[in-house]
């Protein structure tokens, strides 16, 4: 092959490549900006079931006027603003083909359509197929089968059938559901903050059983409940409620955290050796025990003493666990009596946090100084690695203890790591453009997924004690308002998909999900550490508001 | 050359086989066959040039080929997957677009820009009087 021919070559399929690019753009982009002008898909909920449902060219709001006045239904209007076409008949470009939470999906067949509107989807479960390999778990576009499954089901065909001679449409739609409510960075006021972390505790608080142990996790648009269970979530619910109890003075918190304190005191405490331990079984965890002196020591200073002694009792465990490098043995053998030096993330910080608060209560200058040991060995970075600086664990508890230690042992060093750590964050933040009005402040997990609430609330935890000491420190006034700023964008994300009272026209039981932070825009299930630590970091915010 | 392009296609082909069975999972026949058949036809080719086998220039020029076509078409699955998602997604942000590219810029010296030079050069090499 010569030179010339070569670069012909090269140019037609350039040329080539360019046309096609352009075509299957121009044919799949859908205009979400546009006024909307499509027709409108009316339907009415009651107790959290789609029971009727028409579609309208005009006057929505006289659509199924009977249905609607039956008790307890709401009427849902989804206008469509734009719609595109899905190629071909392939399950592979139907699952990629709708972007999660945002839009919806018609079918065609026999000349007959219908619609699964973004809320059915929802409702289906259906926004992210999760495809297990091992001890990894990918997120491969929507789940197909379900979807094909409910719309074959309102055609009266079979998923099959409709897949290879149906034709299918993704649409995007306005809706006047009131959720996701609309609230911006000027709305995070201290009222609303503090309105928002009483809900949070109400909710973990309601779904408290006569035992002290919490309904694990709800499934909002089932109203299901989750068999499994979690101490180390056990007692960072409890610390949580503890912590709200003793803020907002509020008796019916404290009581409920109490409770669940009681739990883990009477019915998990086990020997460990010289020591007393919190689980079950042949191996327990650091963390159960960490989060279990927070939960106390907040007990204890809100003059539950019956914590006292078991938080003093629990902190000599996790100090017995502190390896000489400052880190932790995270694991113990009830069975054989000894530490395992497995390490696993969160838990170092858990016990440093754990140890810096247990100080505040028992005096000892032990757990001090197992406290600082603790931060140093994890905000130790090698100048040698230079991805440090873009490569971060989740360092929620670090901070934590950071802010706790400030006053006692001020560490510049961890000051300047979580600081650099916030400095990361927004480009992990979602802005808005480009990114939908609704994730603005939200944390990225990546450009295809919806963001997840849990990991902004507990970045927002360690990020408002990072502004605390970045306060105390004398860090610039400019570096402050970033990272303020920061803050509240993400508070506001974390608000708007509150529920309060959330999308109630598909929840059966939307009153027991009231004030539960959902796993993100489409995994409407609430588990005990998500309002844990979304509330957790509003009620810091709300506390450093009131010094 | 022709020890140059035996040790560059037997790299080549290396570093095509460690990614795709090494990093690169699940299994995806479309992404599997054209990468495994350029590794397999360099690593032939590499064999016959670094031996100095009578078949070597032929099968350099068999592997340049295909390599050069199938390099294309790869290239052109990226980059038309990389459209349909900014269009289905709209503006998912420079990082996505940083790594897809990242993507793209990694397999073009191997599966396009080499087997152009080979070919290139086997031109060459058929048209200039052997000493």
């Amino acid at each position: 092959m010569t030179v010339r021919v070569l670069s012909k070559l090269l140019a037609v399929w350039a040329a080539t490549l360019t046309v096609c690019a352009v075509v299957i753009f121009s044919a799949v982009r859908i205009d979400r900006a546009r006024v909307p002008a499509g027709p409108y898909v009316v339907s009415v909920w009651q107790r959290g079931e789609r029971v009727a449902r028409t579609v309208v060219s005009s006057d929505p709001e006289h659509a199924l006027d009977g249905d609607a006045k039956r008790r307890g239904a709401q009427r849902i209007v989804e206008q469509i603003v734009d719609s595109a076409p899905i190629f071909g008949h392939s399950w592979l470009v139907l699952g990629h083909s709708l972007v999660p939470a945002q839009d919806g999906l018609s079918a065609t067949y026999l000349g007959r359509t219908v619609y699964a509107t973004p809320d059915d989807l929802r409702k289906l479960e259906a926004y992210e197929f999760i495809f297990g390999l091992g001890p990894v778990s990918l997120i491969l576009g929507i789940d197909v089968n379900k979807v094909l499954a409910a719309l074959s089901r309102e055609l009266g065909t079979e998923p099959g059938e409709l897949l290879r001679h149906g034709s299918f449409r993704r649409f995007a739609v306005t809706s006047d559901a009131a959720y996701p409510r609309k609230f911006s960075e000027a709305d995070v006021t201290a009222d609303a903050v503090k309105a928002s972390v009483q809900e949070a505790a109400r909710y973990l608080s309601r779904n408290q059983r006569k035992d002290g142990s919490f309904r694990y996790e709800l499934n909002a648009v089932t109203g299901g409940e989750s068999e499994e269970y979690n101490y180390p979530r056990h007692a960072g619910a409890t610390y949580f409620l503890a912590r709200a109890g003793n803020q907002l003075h509020d008796e019916q918190l404290a009581r409920a955290g109490q409770r669940a304190a009681a739990f883990m005191k009477d019915r998990v405490t086990l020997r460990c050796g010289a020591h007393t331990c919190i689980g079950e079984g042949d191996q327990v965890d650091i963390g159960s025990a960490a989060l279990a002196v927070l939960a106390y020591v907040e007990l204890a200073s809100g003059g539950y003493e019956e914590f006292r002694a078991p938080a003093l009792e629990l902190a000599e465990f996790v100090r017995s666990l502190q390896r000489p490098d400052g880190d932790f043995k995270h694991f113990y053998s009830v069975s054989e009596k000894h530490a395992i030096d497995i390490q696993v993330e969160y838990y170092t910080g858990e016990a440093a946090f754990a140890l810096a608060r247990v100080h505040r209560l028992s005096g000892d200058a032990r757990d001090l100084e197992a406290a600082r040991r603790a931060l140093s060995f994890l905000v130790k970075r090698s100048p040698w690695f230079l991805g440090s600086h873009y490569f971060w664990g989740a360092e929620h508890w670090t901070c934590q203890a950071l802010a706790d230690l400030w006053q006692r042992a001020p560490d510049r060093v961890a000051l300047q790591f979580c600081l650099d750590w916030q400095a990361v964050n927004p480009n992990l933040q979602f802005d808005s453009p480009p990114a939908p009005s609704v994730y603005d402040g939200g944390i990225s997990r990546g450009p295809f997924m919806a963001p997840r609430l849990t990991p902004t609330g507990s970045r927002l935890e360690a990020a408002v004690a990072t502004l605390e000491v970045a306060r105390a420190a004398g860090v610039s006034a400019a570096e402050i308002a970033l990272l303020e700023h920061q803050i509240k964008r993400a508070f506001a994300f974390l608000l708007r998909y509150q529920f309060s009272p959330g999308p109630t026209h598909s929840m059966p039981k939307p009153k027991l999900l009231e004030g539960g932070f959902p796993g993100s825009a489409l995994d409407l299930h609430v588990r005990i550490d998500y309002p844990q630590h979304a509330g957790g970091a509003l009620l810091r915010y709300w506390e450093l508001g009131q010094k | 050359m022709r020890l140059t392009f035996g040790i560059l296609n037997a790299l080549s082909a290396l570093v095509l086989l460690v990614g795709l069975f090494g990093v690169v999972e699940p299994r995806f026949w479309a992404l599997d066959v054209p990468l495994l058949t350029i590794a397999l036809l360099e690593l032939v080719s590499a064999v016959g040039l670094l031996a100095k086998l009578p078949w070597a220039m032929r099968a350099l020029a068999v592997s340049a080929w295909i390599s050069f076509g199938l390099g294309l078409l790869v290239v052109s699955l990226i980059v038309l997957t990389m459209v349909f998602l900014r269009g289905i997604h709209g503006d998912f942000g420079v990082a996505a677009l940083a790594v897809s590219s990242l993507i793209v810029a990694l397999l073009v010296p191997y599966t396009v820009v080499l087997p152009a030079i080979e070919l290139l050069w086997l031109k060459r090499q058929s048209v200039e009087p052997q000493p």
